[in-house]
């Protein structure tokens, strides 16, 4: 097997990994950087993100009104000295993005413009017109070109990663163009593989957002941290769940039901105006809207649609020019796959999965408990989304913890060797030997599509905006059922040029896994916070029992082991999370206390 | 050993696969009768040179049916190059704006076109006042 | 209820290098709804009827760019073409013209790739600037000369669309050659010098012809060919200044 010697290997080159590689280079140029990617990075799904970064920027806005926006909007399960690095640093990152090229929109004095997004107390939302995540990531990419430390690995998709002395030494991969395997030798590896959306049926992600990441992490024995917190975007194309960015909501686009009543004002987050008002209305969080259409659809009040139940996105007030000027990809979106012309008419949507809260448990400087290996993005849980993420911090999460994982990767790779290079060429032969493997066992019948359309499925009943124990237990089984099945597993590509019915195969067994933590955490979770909304008699957040963070320990062919670490408190205590009217007087009140207190 | 064989099409008969190759190959071979035209003037500047009699002789020719056809064919291809070469034209200026608005593709086409329609009615005016 | 289910059918131009010679064409039908595009008939034969098929595909909502196709001789994102376009006839789909085939759809992107990193794709300061300083100041009306340049997704339908690089693959090409202007246009940048010498190259903005479909074909209204042919003219003026500026021949 071919072998490449790297200081510090990168899984995953979206914008977390592009992030961190050009930290590594920057921190040392004399760091050899393996960066690795199952598509060409700029394939990588930070390219479908369409709203914005938030940062502080205006002057009436505060590091503290982000903080508590985030910790709020989390319902309290943040690492809240993790949220206080990220706030302070999120401005000079998106800075940094400018100085790179990131084409911001702009202020007519030619700073950077901010929008409002859902959740947040004062715009601070950078953005580059609905495609923010796109020109990220080509920023970054781009970016990354500059930088000779820096040898990609396209195309290769990542097996394993070898643990050898008790830390990780580097990961095995597979070169898609010829099927042949590489060993990726490194003294630190960061993985940066993004979601596991895939998971569920109706959902925003590309293909790729499987999990990957997680699941090698999970499998040598990390904890996956909160799996039980799945986002649903309130506003998404019927059937194939594409996205329609929260900026619709933002720029002052409205959610009606069938009567064109702005349903939001019924669920604690009215009174309804006209203009768009900050944590009012349509610009309540996610887990929130989500919710409201949920109650809709049980009351009979949403539209009757060819593909299930739908609300509209009604953005006729806003005129075409500023839609095209605002919101272009939304505006092609809606006329070339639905035939709508959002000037003219609203547009129908629902919610679909879109960003998985949880991930590989992360400490603050992004590092694991198996020493060497970081984490960073949606693969990873660094602490800043709790149950519920804010709209926009997700962005700028990629950029804040991804220069910490390069820095500290780097740091870690300097004070290492390699140890026993031929115990970890032997431990890269067994990886090879069990990848092959998926593809050469005979005697297997069960359809990887199959398999893959009856976990959807499952995970979508089981861990929907509402859950109720029955269905998580029956999804539990499910998923167990499955992963036996899926050792039975037939693939009939047995070529080795581009076989990406292999590479599905091997992705599915990365799916199964993390949708295992996802249930088995959501089983065990027994109150309501955030996006996990139980109807079985836990409708409460419970904080005596449950102001916890779910860890989830891979268990072999058995469920994970559960178990419960504790939330970093600094600054906020646990509050009544209160948007609209009722959040400005919990606000008030919480003041007065404070004053009272001070 | 790798796998791998990329294969390579061919590019004979590229130009018919799509109408826009046509159109574009059209446009290409227009420059042809451009360049004939030119020739042919210059052909009359050389008889000019040669004195009255030969000068007049060409235009006795200019005159004859086979020139007329051949002087309408070549109007008719210049009309195509004239038209072929505006709508290209948006894609060889950089990005402009008239009173902070960018002015369209279709503006520049047209107010080439525009302009070439005048130049011509211009000469054919003052053709006319000369003979 | 979804409308009712029609079959199409779909030909897949087939390359499997290890046990073809060339390729051929594969006949699949493909039961579709109006809503469906024509990635979403490939899905379903890969699902369904032939594990085998290979393609790219993402994000499904064009703007990662893997799923570029020819589809019925036309280069096209096949998230975003829909079946219902053609029916009954039925549509041919192939692997993207003008570069080489590594198996069933799928193109080598190498060649893309290498001269994309050969033009300098990031920002050359023109004057430095620390972080504390806050942002470059650009005004919207100066973003506007690069925006649309930097919207290019690397589908690469526009080389499928450029027979000059069909003809030659020297030639850099619409794509790369529109970030190499987007840089260069961007009042950030200040690296337009070493970026010109590339552009002014017999592989660059003189390779090509102005056929102009790389722009028809674009799905982000990039227009390549704009990017392009407004440099021929300075690249002549380049030409000739070169000669008569002290030193300039050497450049």
């Amino acid at each position: 097997m071919e072998v490449f010697k790297a200081d510090v290997a990168i899984v995953g080159a979206g914008g977390g990994g592009l992030r961190a590689a050009i930290a590594v280079a920057e921190s040392d140029p004399k760091l050899k950087i393996a960066l690795i990617s199952k598509v060409l990075p700029m394939r990588s799904h930070t390219v479908a993100a369409e709203g914005g970064a938030a940062a502080v920027t205006r002057p009436d806005d505060s590091l503290d009104h982000h903080f508590n926006d985030t910790v709020g909007g989390g319902d309290w399960l943040c690492e809240q000295d993790v949220v206080e690095y990220f706030v302070a640093h999120a401005h000079e990152e998106v800075v940094q993005m400018e100085h790179w090229g990131c084409p911001w929109s702009r202020t007519e004095d030619g700073h950077a413009n901010v929008r409002p997004f859902g959740g947040m107390k004062i715009e601070r939302t950078w953005f580059a017109a609905d495609k923010t995540g796109f020109h990220m990531l080509h920023t970054l990419f781009q970016t990354s070109i500059k930088y000779p430390s820096i040898k990609r690995f396209d195309e290769h998709f990542c097996v394993d990663l070898v643990v050898e002395d008790g830390r990780v030494q580097g990961a095995v991969v597979i070169e898609i163009a010829t099927g042949a395997f590489r060993l990726i030798q490194a003294k630190a590896v960061i993985i940066a593989t993004g979601g596991a959306g895939r998971v569920f049926r109706e959902n925003t992600n590309g293909g790729i957002v499987t999990g990957d990441g997680m699941a090698l992490a999970y499998r040598h024995g990390v904890p996956l941290r909160d799996m039980e917190f799945m986002q649903y975007h309130p506003t998404c194309m019927p059937r194939t769940g594409l996205l329609f960015t929260e900026a619709c909501r933002g720029e002052g686009g409205f959610l009606i039901n069938k009567d064109g009543y702005r349903y939001l004002q019924d669920y604690g987050l009215g009174p309804a105006e006209d203009k768009p008002r900050n944590k009012f209305m349509e610009l309540g969080p996610r887990d929130r809207v989500s919710q409201a259409y949920w109650h809709e659809q049980k009351k009979g009040r949403t539209i009757e649609g060819p593909f299930g139940s739908v609300v509209h996105l009604d953005m006729r007030h806003l005129g075409e020019a500023k839609l095209r000027e605002r919101l272009p990809q939304i505006y092609e979106l809606a006329e070339e796959f639905m035939g709508i012309d959002p000037a003219h008419a609203p547009i129908p949507v629902l919610p679909a999965v879109h960003y998985t809260m949880g991930g590989i448990l992360a400490y603050g400087n992004t590092a694991s408990s198996l020493p060497g290996l970081y984490s960073v993005g949606e693969c990873s849980s660094v602490g800043i989304h709790g149950a519920n993420r804010l709209g926009s911090n997700s962005l700028t999460e990629l950029v804040v913890f991804g220069k910490v994982a390069g820095v500290e990767a780097a740091k870690y790779a300097k004070s290492v060797s390699i140890t026993n290079p031929g115990a970890i060429e032997k431990q890269a032969e067994s990886v090879q030997a069990r990848a092959l493997g998926i593809v050469n066992q005979s005697g297997g019948a069960e359809r990887i599509a199959v398999l893959r359309t009856e976990m959807a499925k499952s995970m979508e009943s089981g861990c929907g905006i509402y859950r109720l124990a029955t269905d998580m237990q029956a999804t539990c089984d499910k998923i167990g059922e499955l992963r036996q099945r899926y050792k039975k597993l037939k693939v009939e590509d047995q070529s080795k040029v581009y076989n990406t019915d292999w590479l599905l195969a091997i992705e599915l067994g990365y799916l199964l896994d993390v949708a295992e933590t996802i249930v088995h955490s959501a089983l065990k979770r027994k109150e309501s916070r955030g996006s996990h909304q139980r109807l079985d008699g836990y409708e409460q957040r419970d904080d005596a029992n449950f102001l916890k963070h779910t860890l989830a320990y891979y268990n072999g062919d058995s469920p994970p082991r559960i178990e419960y670490g504790d939330v970093k408190i600094t600054k906020s205590k646990p509050g009544t999370r209160a948007y609209g009217a009722a959040g400005v007087k919990a606000d008030e009140e919480r003041k007065k206390q404070g004053a009272a207190n001070g | 050993m790798s796998n791998r064989r990329p294969y390579v099409r061919s590019m004979d008969g590229w130009w018919k696969r799509d109408p826009y190759f046509i159109r574009y190959m059209a446009r290409e071979v227009t420059a042809v009768f451009v360049a004939a035209y030119a020739v042919l003037l210059l052909v009359g500047l050389v008889r000019l040179g040669q004195g009255e009699a030969a000068f007049n002789g060409w235009l006795q020719y200019l005159k004859t049916p086979w020139m007329l056809v051949f002087h309408l064919i070549v109007l008719a291809v210049f009309c195509y190059h004239t038209w072929s070469w505006f709508n290209i034209m948006p894609k060889t200026m950089p990005i402009m704006f008239v009173g902070g608005k960018r002015v369209q593709p279709g503006a520049i086409t047209g107010t080439g076109l525009a302009a070439s329609v005048i130049a011509c009615l211009a000469v054919l005016f003052i053709v006319r006042g000369m003979s | 209820m979804a409308d009712t289910e029609k079959i199409i059918e779909i030909q897949v131009l087939r390359y499997r290098p290890e046990q073809d010679k060339e390729p051929v064409l594969q006949s699949y039908k493909v039961p579709f709804t109006d809503d469906m595009s024509v990635l979403q008939g490939l899905q379903y034969i890969k699902d369904y009827l032939d594990e085998t098929v290979s393609f790219r595909w993402s994000c499904r909502m064009a703007i990662c760019g893997s799923c570029g196709m020819m589809i019925d001789g036309k280069p096209k994102l096949s998230c975003k073409t829909f079946l219902r376009e053609y029916y009954p006839q039925g549509l041919r789909v192939e692997a993207l013209a003008h570069m080489p085939i590594e198996r069933d759809l799928i193109v080598s992107v190498e060649d893309f790739v290498t001269k994309l990193e050969s033009i300098k794709p990031y920002i050359i300061p023109k004057e430095p600037r620390t972080l504390e300083q806050g942002e470059y100041l650009q005004t919207p009306q100066q973003r506007d000369m690069y925006e649309q340049f930097s919207s290019c997704i690397n589908c690469m339908l526009c080389y499928a669309a450029c027979p000059q690089y069909g003809l030659n693959p020297k030639f850099t090409g619409p794509g790369v050659l529109a970030l190499l202007h987007r840089y260069n246009a961007d009042s950030r940048d200040g690296g337009q010098a070493e970026r010109l010498g590339l552009g002014y190259a017999d592989e660059g903005f003189w390779g090509c012809t102005a056929v102009g479909y790389c722009s028809e074909v674009c799905p982000k209204g990039v227009d390549p060919a704009n990017a392009i042919n407004q440099n021929k003219m300075n690249s002549a003026i380049n030409y000739f200044t070169r000669f008569v500026t002290p030193g300039g021949a050497d450049k």
